[in-house]
């Protein structure tokens, strides 16, 4: 009995943390394959030169960026973005909780790789769009949202989720 | 600069710490060099200090809003007060990960200084804390680096701290907890070294004892800070959910306090030695569970950091590594530790193993809970949830077995049994008692649910024990445990509060038009909605209602508020809170309806406040004891 106690003392933790380890990595993979496409919500709002915006503007094959000037990460990822737009990528850019003086002056000073920007001062188009900070990223294919990225926009994650997307839509058409 | 330096500080502190590793290691195998310890200690010494003076330096940077650093600017903001600032560093993951480290650090230190260089136990041991600083420490430069800086523009303003953690609450909760947490990592050192040394003649558990009481102390208050926040800030309305955090916090809480009476028990009589070891292991390695949960994101809770597989996974390995090196060598090692005596039933050490049995069960049943919907969606990806009742039907009979035991225990001795008898005596006037006072509140209230009323009766069985024995040490100058007696009266009013909360608390859902006022009940005759404001402060709009109500015959005014934070757009509820003696008038505002009213969300908590009175007792019954160990 002694013996077997002991064994299993070892063997139960053991055990346990496999679970874990497995638990954790399909969880990796499947994380972003379980996004359920849904319609872009209705809105209607100004650029940041107080031009109307509407659905319209989303038909085709756009990334829409969540940003604002006080948001770093959106720093971060600004440069990536800029090579995106250099590659003829379509770019719609949702200025949220920002004011269009700093937003505009942040263009300016960092450059503009949207091809135009939703000015959401109040966040309302945002929270529609479940947005949960920024920067986030969604992938709309005739005003249907189809992918979505929470935080920084790597490479990676471009390659891995919403290039294969893209592709598969272009093909189509 | 200065977080460079901050940073390269964190950096020296991990090569010290290998190198204390490396060169013992080397050790092991040759022969003992005479200043192979005397170097350990120094080294580890240095490194100590090093991560403290780091953390100071990154305090210094939040104080003075260094938005280059990515941790900072977005989680700090140059209008927060200081003391926010501060607490700014452990509202997110990076932060608190850093001050979990500090604390591993200082407890160590003060630990390892406060054994005797001869002791031997001291080299053994401060290699196992320097490899679990040292495994945390890489933890927080490889996968989440507080240090990080944002190059080659700073931001010019933070994003603002996380409005519900704007509290005084919630900033002292994440370090109380921590200090609990992370304050076992003492006696698992410490006895998985004392396991390692082989030697079980030798005296272990008072080196110990009072670093594992203070440990409680802090692990207990921050579980209470936690409940007690997301009471009146959060607008849950209610103190415990079951939440799978909450889950992780109470397990190392449990095994700590089975430790507790369980080293009690071994330092009189060195029987339950090899449980008492086994307790010892399964704290810390809870906590470090605990930390594996919440850090990796696995399950989803309010608690829940930004999810990061890869940060999950460098814990698992690293705490499983830990805890398997520690179960390993008391696996091998329980032979030779199981020579001492059989127990007798009825002695003392039979009723606090009938204790350590039952808190184990207790840790069992609430890792199940925590992982049944992970093992279910593993099995068929289909999504559970377990909840309060789960709970609530395993904790109830677990609760009335403790209470008959407690009850049972308070007057056994050690290593001998009593007549039956004896007990006959003792204990009939808390069990009739206790069957008074329960009849009296069906009496009262009316109502009927089998599980509270258990919970109330083993409440008031372990109450009346320890208050008759009260009353013969005034009266009759009989020995009464103080220390023991006060946390104890504590547990059976938690018990009481818990249940009669359970029994006598309600909630009203009300819809009223400003102006308007009505009838609730017998108690609320009146509720009326005398105004509502819309105010702004600086980094939020405030909706602030008033509402009067005419409750027991007396006038209360509420103001309950949301507030909308400009920064973060998030909305908070404030929830308003009148307290009584008895119980809690607590109410929230929800949204405008079409019709121009407001719902109202209103609860009437029995008894709530009692449940951290109670937790309060338990810390004082603790600090009575660690008083009377250092007077003695």
């Amino acid at each position: 009995m002694n013996k077997s106690l002991r064994f299993l003392i070892v063997l139960v933790p053991i055990i346990i943390f496999t679970f874990f380890a497995n638990v954790l990595l399909i969880e990796e993979d499947e994380k972003f394959s379980k996004f359920t496409t849904k319609n872009f919500p209705p809105f209607e709002l100004n650029d940041l030169n107080g031009i109307p915006v509407k659905n319209e503007h989303l038909d085709g094959i756009k990334l829409v960026n969540v940003w604002a000037s006080w948001c770093i990460t959106c720093l971060v990822e600004h440069p990536f973005l800029t090579k995106l737009s250099d590659a003829n990528i379509q770019i719609v850019g949702l200025n949220y909780k920002d004011s269009n003086i700093k937003a505009s002056a942040w263009l300016q000073k960092h450059g503009n790789p949207y091809i135009l920007t939703i000015y959401d001062p109040r966040g309302d188009l945002a929270f529609d769009l479940g947005v949960t900070g920024a920067p986030e990223s969604y992938l709309v294919i005739d005003n249907q949202v189809v992918a979505h990225i929470q935080g920084e926009m790597t490479p990676k994650k471009w390659e891995t989720i919403f290039h294969p997307l893209i592709k598969k839509a272009s093909n189509k058409t | 600069m200065i977080g460079e330096i901050s940073h390269f500080l964190s950096l020296s502190a991990v090569v010290i710490l290998s190198l204390i590793l490396i060169f013992n290691f080397f050790f092991f195998f040759g022969k003992i060099h005479p200043n192979q310890l005397s170097l350990s200690i120094r080294l580890f010494n240095q490194a100590c200090w090093l991560v403290f003076i780091s953390f100071a330096m990154y305090v210094y940077l939040a104080i003075n809003d260094d938005f280059s650093i990515a941790y900072i600017a977005s989680h700090s903001n140059s209008q927060l007060p200081i003391f926010y600032k501060i607490s700014s560093i452990w509202s997110a993951h990076e932060g608190s990960m850093f001050l979990w480290t500090v604390f591993l650090t200082a407890w160590s230190i003060f630990f390892i200084n406060s054994l005797d260089d001869s002791h031997f136990l001291k080299k053994t041991t401060l290699l196992m804390v320097s490899l679990i600083i040292l495994g945390f420490l890489l933890f927080l430069l490889l996968t989440s680096n507080p240090f990080e800086r944002v190059l080659p523009f700073g931001a010019i303003e933070g994003a603002d701290i996380n409005p519900v953690l704007q509290d005084p609450a919630l900033a002292i909760h994440p370090p109380m907890l921590y200090l609990g947490y992370v304050g076992f990592v003492i006696s698992f050192s410490y006895i998985t070294a004392y396991l390692f040394h082989g030697n079980f003649e030798l005296e272990w558990e008072k080196d110990i004892k009072n670093w594992s009481l203070v440990a409680w102390i802090f692990l207990t208050i921050g579980i209470a800070l936690g409940s007690w926040w997301a009471y009146y800030e959060l607008g849950w309305g209610g103190y415990w959910f079951w939440d799978p955090v909450e889950n992780v916090a109470l397990m190392p809480w449990l095994a700590a306090t089975a430790f507790m009476h369980s080293l009690y028990a071994s330092s009189k009589s060195s029987v339950l030695k090899t449980w008492t070891m086994f307790l010892g292991i399964l704290i810390f390695a809870l906590s470090l569970f605990g930390a594996f949960i919440v850090r990796s994101g696995i399950i989803d809770s309010v608690h829940s950091f930004a999810n990061d597989p890869q940060r999950g996974l460098y814990l698992l390995i690293f705490s499983g590594l830990i805890t398997l090196l520690a179960l390993g060598v008391f696996a091998y090692r329980i032979p030779s530790l199981n020579a001492s005596k059989f127990v007798v039933s009825g002695s003392k050490e039979s009723f606090l193993s009938m204790n350590n049995i039952l808190m184990v069960t207790s840790i069992f049943s609430i890792f199940l809970g925590v992982t049944y919907p992970l093992i279910i969606e593993a099995i068929n990806g289909e999504k559970v949830s377990i909840g309060p009742p789960y709970y609530n039907t395993i904790f109830t009979p677990l609760v009335l077995i403790t209470a008959i035991f407690i009850m049972a225990s308070v007057d056994s001795l050690w290593q001998r049994s009593k007549p039956i008898k004896s007990y006959v005596y003792k204990t009939f006037f808390p069990v009739i008692l206790s069957i008074l006072f329960t009849y009296f509140v069906w009496h009262i209230t009316e109502t009927f649910s089998i599980l509270s009323y258990i919970g109330i009766f083993s409440g008031s069985l372990i109450l009346f024990t320890y208050l008759l024995r009260v009353l013969n040490n005034f009266f009759y100058k009989k020995f009464i445990n103080k220390g023991s007696a006060v946390a104890h009266i504590g547990l059976g009013l938690l018990f009481l509060a818990v249940s009669l909360n359970s029994i006598l608390s309600y909630e009203k859902n009300l819809n009223l038009a400003p102006g308007e006022s009505i009838f609730v009940n017998e108690s609320i005759k009146e509720f009326s909605f005398d105004d509502i404001k819309v105010l702004k402060a600086s980094n939020h709009d405030v909706i602030s209602v008033e509402v009067s109500l005419l409750q027991d015959g007396k006038n209360i005014f509420l103001n309950p508020q949301k507030r909308k934070y400009a920064t973060r757009g998030q909305i908070t509820t404030e929830s308003s809170i009148y307290t009584s003696i008895l119980k809690d008038t607590y109410l929230t505002i929800g949204d405008q309806l079409e019709n121009g009213s407001w719902t109202f969300a209103l609860k009437i908590n029995y008894f709530i406040k009692w449940i951290w009175f109670s937790a309060s007792l338990m810390v004082m019954g603790m600090l009575i004891t660690i008083f009377k160990k250092i007077a003695t």
